[in-house]
């Protein structure tokens, strides 16, 4: 009987927790639709947003991009000679960079460095009153406080996934150099050849939905911190492990629509 | 203030910017790579399956790509309705009796559509309809050399192309060896009336005269011990006669030879003729005892010679028989020879002639038996 309320009051808890936070979600694009018709209360955070979120990451994105594209180049080139389908190379080579794991590792690089971070940010703003103080002032700290941070966050992660697709697909040239000597016309032309404007949008749709769950689950735990200042971390926690969650699910569904 | 912070907007404009920049230079390499600005050549033609064919697929001519399959669809008469597009650069090239060819890798390594240019003078107007080479048109185009078709350098289709002559006359040479047994069996079975049928005929033919030839042979070989038992009877009777006679010329010629020895001396031979006890005086007051001697000598030769006379006639009459046993023996012997022959050249008899079961006798002696 026991197990029966537990398991009654924990769906009803999920179930409103769930309400809440699609609550949560429209009153972010509510607001976000707002925020470019206002005064652009919120621009310099925006500003700031993309840059910590976006700017900064592009180092680690750089590096990330050109490894694995080096390393499917690598493994490419030695295997599939082997099948007499080596210009299957290209193919495979846009397939896992652009569709893939250029939304997917930017996602997750965003995640862990912004997600944790904005998390983290308004945690402490929740315990130190600092969102009571804008309410006081009327200051709704959705429009003023997610917003910025839901538009940087996406914004950041289209470019980087920008960023990424170039870095993975051009940074491999320099390891095809190394094993391979290649003129840039023919590995450029072998490349675009293969290489649809689809494949891209889908990324970048992706980089969308992943840029939008990180930054509303983010500033949804950040929220959800009440008054103890240990319950930051945890916020921090929860945002990514739920991010990440969400990201792969997401990216599941959209592949499966890619596919169907 | 710190360089980043200070110039936040500009270092994020530049981010921002030059990733769409960078986009943009993207989508234009890809649009002009697959020549989303330039004009295409649509044309149509139809394929019996869509295996192969499938929208996007790349239509080559020498190793270049000179278009792409846009839509298949499947028309009322089952056949596959195929819009394709040709590449303005390569327009020109798309002209009159001009098909394509679907050509599969037979190990499973997919397909590849080719454009052959044809022949003729006048280009093709867009939207025009193009045939494939397995097509009736198609292979028309082909058989008059109204179209390029460059020979299939990959190593396969050589082989392929090495293969089908020798398939082709494997196939021929099945048909052949088919009809050839077909006509064997007819031949066997006595409905043929080739040249074959004739052989196996001939061959059943003298195979069923074979019993009776050698029948004809053992009765000519029993007549010829038969006659040859009385000639050697009549040779033994005449040899007997002979030799008696030859005791008589042997009788003949001692006497002969006392007679001789008698007369060798010349000088005395008158004397002993003409002497009162001499050979004449014996020879008359002998009683006829020489005179009847000389007589039975001649009648014993007389005899002899009648004999001998018997025997050349009787030689003389049985001669013709002779001649004609050793004549019919001879015929017998070369159709032997000559069916033999025909036996041993036919090759529709296998195994030769089976060997004699020798029988084994019935009767069986105490000491072959078994004493358990």
């Amino acid at each position: 009987m026991n197990i029966l309320v537990l398991l009654g009051r924990s769906a009803r808890e999920k179930s409103s927790r769930l309400l809440y936070g699609l609550g949560f979600l429209q009153n972010v694009i509510k607001e976000t639709l707002r925020f470019f018709r206002k005064s652009q209360v919120g621009y310099k955070v925006l500003i700031m947003q993309i840059l910590f979120t976006g700017y900064e990451a592009l180092t680690i994105n750089a590096i990330m991009a050109v490894s694995i594209g080096a390393a499917i180049n690598v493994i490419g080139t030695s295997l599939l000679p082997q099948f007499g389908q080596s210009q299957l190379m290209y193919t495979i080579l846009i397939i896992v960079i652009t569709r893939e794991l250029g939304p997917l590792l930017t996602a997750f690089v965003i995640t862990a460095r912004s997600g944790t971070a904005i998390a983290t940010q308004l945690g402490t703003m929740v315990v130190s009153h600092e969102i009571e103080a804008y309410l006081s002032v009327g200051l709704n700290p959705i429009s003023y406080l997610v917003v910025p941070r839901f538009i940087g966050v996406v914004v950041s992660m289209l470019v980087l996934t920008v960023y990424f697709n170039l870095f993975g697909l051009l940074g491999s040239f320099i390891v095809v150099q190394v094993f391979n000597p290649t003129p840039i016309s023919e590995y450029l032309g072998n490349l675009l050849s293969q290489l649809a404007v689809g494949d891209v949008l889908w990324g970048l749709l992706k980089a969308f939905v992943f840029g939008v769950v990180v930054s509303v689950v983010s500033t949804y735990q950040g929220f959800s911190v009440n008054k103890a200042s240990t319950e930051i971390p945890v916020a921090g926690i929860r945002a990514v492990g739920q991010s990440f969650i969400l990201i792969i699910v997401a990216d599941v569904i959209i592949t499966l629509m890619q596919y169907a | 203030m710190k360089f980043k912070i200070k110039y936040a907007d500009q270092i994020v404009g530049l981010f921002i910017v030059v990733a769409i920049v960078l986009f943009a230079v993207i989508v234009v390499l890809v649009g002009l790579n697959q020549r989303w600005f330039a004009k295409d050549y649509s044309f149509k033609t139809s394929f019996p399956s869509a295996s192969g064919v499938a929208p996007g697929t790349s239509i080559m001519m020498k190793g270049f790509v000179v278009g792409k399959i846009d839509r298949i669809t499947l028309n009322s008469e089952n056949s596959v309705d195929t819009l394709f597009h040709i590449y303005d650069t390569f327009y020109d090239k798309v002209r009159e009796y001009s098909i394509l060819e679907l050509t599969v890798s037979p190990i499973g390594l997919g397909s590849q559509l080719l454009f052959h240019p044809g022949r003729g003078e006048r280009l093709l107007e867009e939207g025009e309809f193009i045939p494939t080479a397995d097509s009736a048109a198609g292979k028309a185009i082909i058989e008059q050399e109204l179209v390029e078709i460059p020979p299939k350098d990959d190593t396969i289709t050589r082989l392929l192309a090495n293969v089908n002559p020798l398939l082709e006359n494997l196939n021929k040479t099945v048909v052949t060896v088919n009809r050839t047994l077909t006509e064997v069996n007819r031949a066997l079975a006595g409905q043929s009336t080739g040249p074959l049928g004739n052989i196996v005929n001939d061959a059943s033919a003298a195979a069923a005269q074979l019993p009776r030839t050698v029948n004809r042979v053992d009765d000519i070989v029993a007549d010829v011990q038969t006659r040859t038992a009385g000639l050697l009877d009549q040779i033994s009777s005449l040899l007997a006669a002979v030799q008696g006679m030859t005791g008589d010329i042997g009788s003949i010629t001692s006497n002969l030879a006392a007679t001789t020895e008698a007369i060798r001396d010349p000088t005395g031979l008158v004397s002993k003729l003409f002497d009162p006890k001499g050979s004449i005086k014996t020879f008359l007051d002998d009683d006829n005892v020489l005179y009847k001697r000389v007589m039975s000598i001649i009648s014993e030769i007389e005899a002899s010679v009648r004999s001998l006379q018997g025997i050349v006639t009787g030689l003389n009459g049985e001669m013709p028989k002779i001649a004609a046993v050793l004549n019919e023996t001879r015929t017998a012997i070369q159709q032997a020879q000559d069916v033999l022959e025909g036996v041993k050249n036919n090759p529709l008899i296998r195994g030769g002639v089976p060997e004699r079961a020798t029988q084994e006798t019935l009767y069986g002696s105490m000491r072959e038996g078994s004493f358990e």
